[in-house]
């Protein structure tokens, strides 16, 4: 059961809650909003990919899967190689000049410890933002965008719901 | 392990979860101040009680709220003034030493003068029971003149809304929003000014259950991406819009026939004084299509309708005429005392109620009757042991007008008018006319730079006390730090003052807990909202909450508050902004709030998290008018009004209308604002000035 965060984007409004949650856990951001001219905005983060090639590239063994399934960091073995940010699809991995290291979001190690969710999720102000069991959080979205299709259709606007999805 | 951790570690220090309200907006947000030997050292999110607003959520203002109050800059010892006003320059004195001045000062004064020389604010940013002393002090030095910067806030919908259905606050809880068949934003921005309930609220209604939304706005705001119709009228022209969808609802045959035979008064005459106010008129004036206000003025009357309006009414001379318009609307829509719908003010501030509802106010007893009702005064006069004055006091903008004429000396708490008032530079001239300037407060602001006094406060965090939301939600909030220095929490620095001044005997209280159990006995609206009952119930209650244990979620289920307990619809007329743009003048100048600040900035700038994500002020120009005026995105332009100029960047964008430009608000846009008032709620011309742009060469 692989936990994650999941961004449901259109709930956004870009208010940066995220990002201040996160700077307060780990003294910088590590997931951060791209904001559009029209509007849009994007929480983005790591997505802790199930076959993640920062992990397999990673020559000091500083990156490992933890038991929630986070792409989890350890800094005392990191040698800030950047091989990671050169794997890296969405150039995630950043690097912290000042302990010469690289910088990664491990979902909150120390507040899933206690029980707590990520501080990016905690804070989320319009649930754009979700943590947990990925394929719970999928079929939920399903059941409610199937939801929604039904009661557009009972209405008889079948076509312009189809299109807002 | 770092070597901070370890100390940690060997000493056993304990980090204490202390419940707090969040000390920004009104939405009234809850959370845990993770306190550390009286020193905060992050907030943690309250996923613990399910009935709170916020049901844990926060903003990136509430994540980081605990920041400034760790700010070096706190003020931390009482100052007195050794250069000129504004200059900044002061010498550092001992609380005795400033009582006694201040005391000598006010003896000093009301001897000259007069108590009516004297002048108080109360502050939406300090609690309840501290405004309440504000009051109670204010009374017992003798001077009715008692206002507070809320003046600039819900002074056009508060009066009303009190007007039409007796009572200006919000009718229904947030989660009625979510509820609605239709979501009206007008004049408000909720998706920065009030993100939780954005989210929590207003998303559930929009997204989840497929709600329609409107918003009408000369700017495309954050949530605006969620609207089916967009309408944008140019700045102080709303009034049009509204009257012209009176027009609609009544020409058409669409009002609530049975809610209006039944529960209000006034119809024929609102009919009669709305039948010229066609589309096409507001079309005109507004520069709105009159077929988008007809489409509009039909969804309201057909659909239970949530009107969430703010300072875009609010801000304007004649915001007071547009107010009554919507609360007429909503009265002959059948809009209110039912589940479903939502209207009211919004204060700006999480303490605006906390000001309104002492009775913060030039003619008000903290009863909320009148100073001139002879025996409400009798009433307070035996509660307080003291006489009360029986004259109207002045208001905010009539108090700067009247500065080194009537009014002689102020005291200023929690309240930075400099910034906050329109036409600072005339704000700052007039405060330099004063005998006497006290400021109150925990940075020093620009306006206490002016002060000859200046007293170190404790912030929210370092004291206890009690929050009212826009909900009507009355929550208490606790200590979960110790101020700065010699910081006092405002409560006992008037307790302390009052003493130097010989009237210790009407001030006798120790803890906060005791001022709000005399709140309890004075003011019956909230009898119930006791120090035990909110120490058991995090989540407060809805005021009127009369007995511990009841509160009133849902207003006017059967009756209105006014005397006959109808709705008193009341005939609106057009009414002229005092200003608009004219060949030297060409455009509307507007302003707006960002998400990541907060009022003056005081707080926010302070907070070094907000302050760089949203780091400093530009201009909102639409592209056809940035051809026009020769500016491109990023220029150095010159706003200018009649005045005075501020200097900043350009932002060219869709996402304001063609002959308007915007600013944020929360630095130095009322340099170009106006001080000209509303004859009736004082309200001052703060949203819709004429204003022309030019660009600086670098």
């Amino acid at each position: 059961m692989a936990k994650k965060i999941f961004l449901d984007y259109n709930r956004c409004i870009g208010c940066k809650a995220c990002e201040v949650a996160c700077e307060m856990t780990h003294g910088e951001a590590r997931i951060k909003v791209f904001e559009f001219p029209d509007l849009f905005t994007v929480p983005f983060n790591c997505r802790h990919c199930e076959k993640a090639p920062c992990l397999n590239v990673c020559p000091s063994g500083a990156l490992f899967r933890d038991e929630d399934g986070a792409v989890a960091f350890d800094p005392l073995k990191c040698i800030g190689c950047l091989m990671c940010a050169v794997a890296c699809p969405f150039g995630i991995p950043k690097l912290d000049e000042e302990n010469k290291i690289m910088d990664k979001c491990d979902l909150c190690a120390d507040r899933r410890a206690d029980g707590l969710l990520p501080a990016c999720v905690s804070a989320c102000p319009t649930e754009a933002l979700k943590y947990g069991d990925i394929n719970e959080v999928l079929w939920n979205r399903e059941g409610k965008i199937v939801a929604n299709l039904k009661s557009s259709a009972e209405r008889g606007e079948g076509e312009e719901a189809y299109l807002i999805l | 392990m770092t070597s901070q951790s370890v100390k940690l570690e060997v000493m056993n220090v304990a980090e204490k979860l202390v419940p707090v309200v969040c000390p920004w907006c009104s939405v009234g947000c809850r959370f845990y101040a993770v306190s550390v030997n009286g020193y905060i050292r992050r907030v943690e999110f309250d996923y613990d009680h399910p009935k709170i607003p916020n049901m844990g959520k926060l903003c990136p203002k509430g994540v980081a709220s605990y920041q400034f109050i760790n700010s070096p800059d706190r003020l931390k010892r009482p100052l007195k003034r050794v250069g000129d006003r504004g200059e900044g320059k002061f010498e550092e004195i001992s609380w005795e030493e400033a009582y006694r001045i201040i005391a000598k000062k006010i003896e000093e004064i009301k001897e000259t003068y007069g108590p009516e020389a004297l002048a108080f604010l109360g502050s939406e940013k300090i609690t309840f029971e501290e405004n309440y002393l504000v009051h109670k002090f204010s009374k017992a030095v003798g001077t009715n003149n008692l206002d507070f910067p809320g003046r600039y806030c819900q002074y056009s919908n508060s009066p009303a809304r009190t007007k039409v259905f007796g009572s200006g606050a919000a009718t229904n809880p947030f989660e009625d929003i979510a509820k609605a068949e239709l979501v009206l934003i007008w004049g408000h921005n909720p998706a920065e000014t009030a993100p939780v309930m954005f989210g929590q609220y207003i998303e559930k209604a929009v997204i989840d259950n497929g709600v329609e939304m409107v918003v009408i706005d000369p700017r495309s705001t954050r949530g605006h991406k969620y609207a089916s119709l967009h309408l944008k009228p140019y700045p102080g022209t709303d009034l049009a819009v509204a009257l012209a969808m009176l027009n609609v609802i009544i020409g058409e045959d669409l009002y609530d026939k049975e809610f209006v035979q039944e529960r209000t008064v006034g119809f024929e005459e609102l009919k009669e004084a709305v039948k010229d106010y066609s589309p096409e008129w507001a079309e005109k004036v507004s520069g709105v299509p009159a077929e988008d206000i007809r489409k509009v003025a039909r969804l309201i009357a057909g659909k239970k309708t949530a009107f969430l309006v703010n300072e875009g009414m609010n801000q304007h001379v004649n915001g007071f005429n547009l107010a009554l318009a919507i609360a007429d609307i909503i009265a002959i829509t059948g809009n209110i005392g039912k589940e479903g719908v939502w209207s009211g003010v919004f204060p700006g501030a999480q303490c605006g109620f906390c000001a309104a509802m002492t009775g913060i106010a030039p003619n008000k007893l903290p009863t909320g009757k009148l100073v001139t009702d002879e025996a409400a005064r009798a009433e307070v006069e035996r509660l307080w042991g003291f006489p009360i004055p029986d004259w109207l006091g002045l208001d905010l903008t009539s108090m700067i007008r009247e500065m080194g004429n009537k009014i002689r000396m102020m005291y200023i708490i929690g309240g930075n008018i400099t910034k906050s008032a329109p036409n600072s530079a005339w704000v700052r001239e007039q405060l330099k006319k004063l005998d006497f300037l006290v400021v109150q407060d925990i940075f020093l602001t620009e306006t206490a730079k002016y002060a000859d006094i200046v007293l170190p406060a404790a912030a929210w965090f370092e004291k206890t006390g009690t929050a009212i939301s826009a909900e009507r939600r009355v929550q208490r909030t606790y200590k979960a730090a110790e101020a700065p220095g010699e910081a006092k929490p405002d409560w006992l620095i008037l307790v302390e003052l009052a003493k130097e001044l010989g009237l210790g005997e009407y001030f006798k209280y120790e803890h906060p807990d005791e001022v709000l159990r005399e709140i309890n006995n004075v003011i019956p609206l909230f009898k119930g909202a006791t120090p035990e009952y909110l120490a058991e119930h995090p989540e407060g209650c809805f005021f009127p909450c009369t007995e511990p244990g009841e509160g009133t979620k849902i207003l006017f289920k059967n009756g209105f508050k006014t005397s006959d307990g109808r709705a008193h619809l009341t005939a609106v007329e057009w009414m002229e902004p005092p200003e608009t743009p004219d060949g030297e003048y060409p455009l509307w100048l507007t302003n707006f709030r960002l998400v990541g600040h907060w009022h003056t900035v005081t707080m926010t700038e302070e907070s070094p998290s907000l302050q760089k994500r949203w780091p400093e002020e530009y201009v909102m120009i639409n592209p056809a008018d940035a051809r026009r005026f020769n500016v491109r995105d990023g220029d150095l332009v010159k706003i200018e009004t009649r005045r005075g100029e501020v200097i900043t960047r350009a932002a060219v964008t869709d996402h304001i209308r063609e002959g308007v430009i915007a600013m944020p608000w929360h630095w130095n846009v009322n340099f170009l604002t106006l001080e000209e008032t509303h004859p009736v709620t004082k309200m001052a011309e703060l949203k819709a000035v004429a204003a022309r742009i030019s660009r600086v060469e670098e």
